[in-house]
């Protein structure tokens, strides 16, 4: 059941049920770490990779967009009282295990684009009704750069799959990745979803998001003629 | 070991303001000034890739098909980049790496917002100019910053870079060097 209160300020935070309170702190602080991971591991080694100047300052951009937002969540979290050093890597809170493999080729960023930040679009998208007006205007402001990002992952995946050879490399990175990306959206009986969803800081369960993200992704993919390895389970 | 440098977010201030106060893109498709060409070849000439023939990009379409050639310099942005690592080791053995981390993230951050509106402005006057391509142009300075950023922070005397930010900061964008010829637009 959804309890109805709207947090408009930092300051009116401070009255909140201590359980509100709690939550938004936790998603404040994962999105702080997990945009942080993402820009450390994948996106400013993709710079390396990337086949032309074009696509090395367009990577530099995506690149310094994450760290961005990993700046504006950690500023908001920094304005609740949040310590800084939770909300940076080593420091409490593990990462996605998909950050636990360093990147080795451009084939395998533009599949982690292509398919990992529209995962992100679907876990910002679910903030963007959150009672926590602060972190559903952050949610705004980075939705338009989310969505160039997954974008991005589309349009170098179509230049890719206009060669056997590149097409073959991006599937070979799907397969890779595939398998990781379903469990971003945490356990079906998330105790702390529930509770996300309880003060309508967030809308969906982690189910019914995985399952709306699983249709995305097959018809992302779809249109550039990959597939997607089946899932060993449902996460 | 060097002796170390002030908090490095203070020792930024001052780029700090000159990326305030640039131009960005201002003078994308003007002709080329004498002192422009000079900076340019000053430019070519630090990267240490020989003598190198300054080429004007017309418009915005003509500085794409340059950014997308096939025949790119690998050399031109491998010896840019083991400078910026050269400089980053430095910076590191200077500073704490939270607060050189923190500073270095908080500054891009800054101008890479800057310098995206600039570019996007830029490219609304001309037209047709795909956000992609703003993305780019963005990245290209905001990383020029950067490189700027860590050479000050190591105390390196890191002509390339520096150049190249006054090329930015006069309106200018560095293209890249493919074949013989650095692209100017």
């Amino acid at each position: 059941m959804t309890t109805l209160i709207v947090v408009k300020t930092v300051e009116e935070l401070k009255s909140a049920p201590e359980e509100f309170r709690e939550a938004v702190s936790k998603l404040v602080i994962s999105h702080a770490v997990n945009e942080l991971y993402g820009a450390q591991v994948f996106d400013e080694p993709a710079i390396a990779f990337a086949p032309t100047p074009y696509a090395k300052w367009l990577t530099c951009r995506v690149a310094m967009e994450e760290y961005g937002h990993h700046v504006r969540f950690k500023q908001l979290g920094v304005q609740m009282g949040i310590p800084e050093e939770r909300m940076v890597p080593g420091t409490g809170k593990r990462p996605l295990s998909i950050f636990e493999f360093p990147l080795k080729t451009w084939e395998e960023f533009v599949a982690i684009k292509l398919l990992a930040d529209l995962a992100e679009i679907l876990q910002v998208e679910d903030l963007l009704h959150c009672a926590f007006h602060p972190l559903r205007n952050l949610a705004r402001a980075t939705m338009p750069e989310e969505r160039f990002h997954a974008q991005f992952g589309e349009d170098f995946s179509a230049e890719l799959v206009k060669t056997e050879d590149g097409k073959a490399r991006l599937q070979a990175a799907v397969d890779a990745y595939w398998p990781y990306l379903p469990s971003f959206f945490g356990g079906s009986k998330s105790r702390n979803n529930e509770i996300f969803r309880k003060w309508n800081i967030k809308q969906r369960t982690n189910d019914e998001m995985r399952v709306d993200y699983i249709k995305r992704a097959t018809e992302v993919a779809t249109k550039y003629g990959l597939t997607l390895p089946a899932l060993q389970q449902a996460a | 070991m060097s002796a170390p440098l002030a908090h490095p977010a203070a020792a930024l201030a001052a780029l700090r303001g000159e990326v305030r106060a640039a131009s960005w893109f201002a003078a994308l498709g003007e002709p080329l000034t004498g002192g422009e060409l000079e900076e340019a070849q000053g430019y070519a000439g630090a990267l240490g890739l020989g003598d190198l023939d300054i080429l004007p990009a017309r418009d915005w379409a003509d500085a794409e098909r340059h950014l997308k050639s096939p025949d790119w310099s690998t050399a031109w942005w491998d010896g840019e980049d083991a400078l910026r690592r050269a400089c980053l080791a430095e910076a590191e053995e200077r500073h704490t790496e939270r607060a050189l981390w923190t500073a270095l993230t908080d500054l891009t951050t800054e101008a890479g917002d800057l310098v995206h509106g600039r570019a996007a402005t830029a490219a609304a006057r001309a037209g047709g100019v795909s956000a992609a391509t703003i993305h780019v142009a963005a990245g290209a300075a905001a990383h020029a910053v950067y490189q700027v950023a860590l050479a000050r922070l190591a105390g390196a005397a890191a002509l390339p870079f520096e150049t190249k930010l006054r090329l930015f900061a006069a309106g200018r964008w560095p293209l890249g060097v493919v074949g013989k010829t650095l692209a100017l637009f």
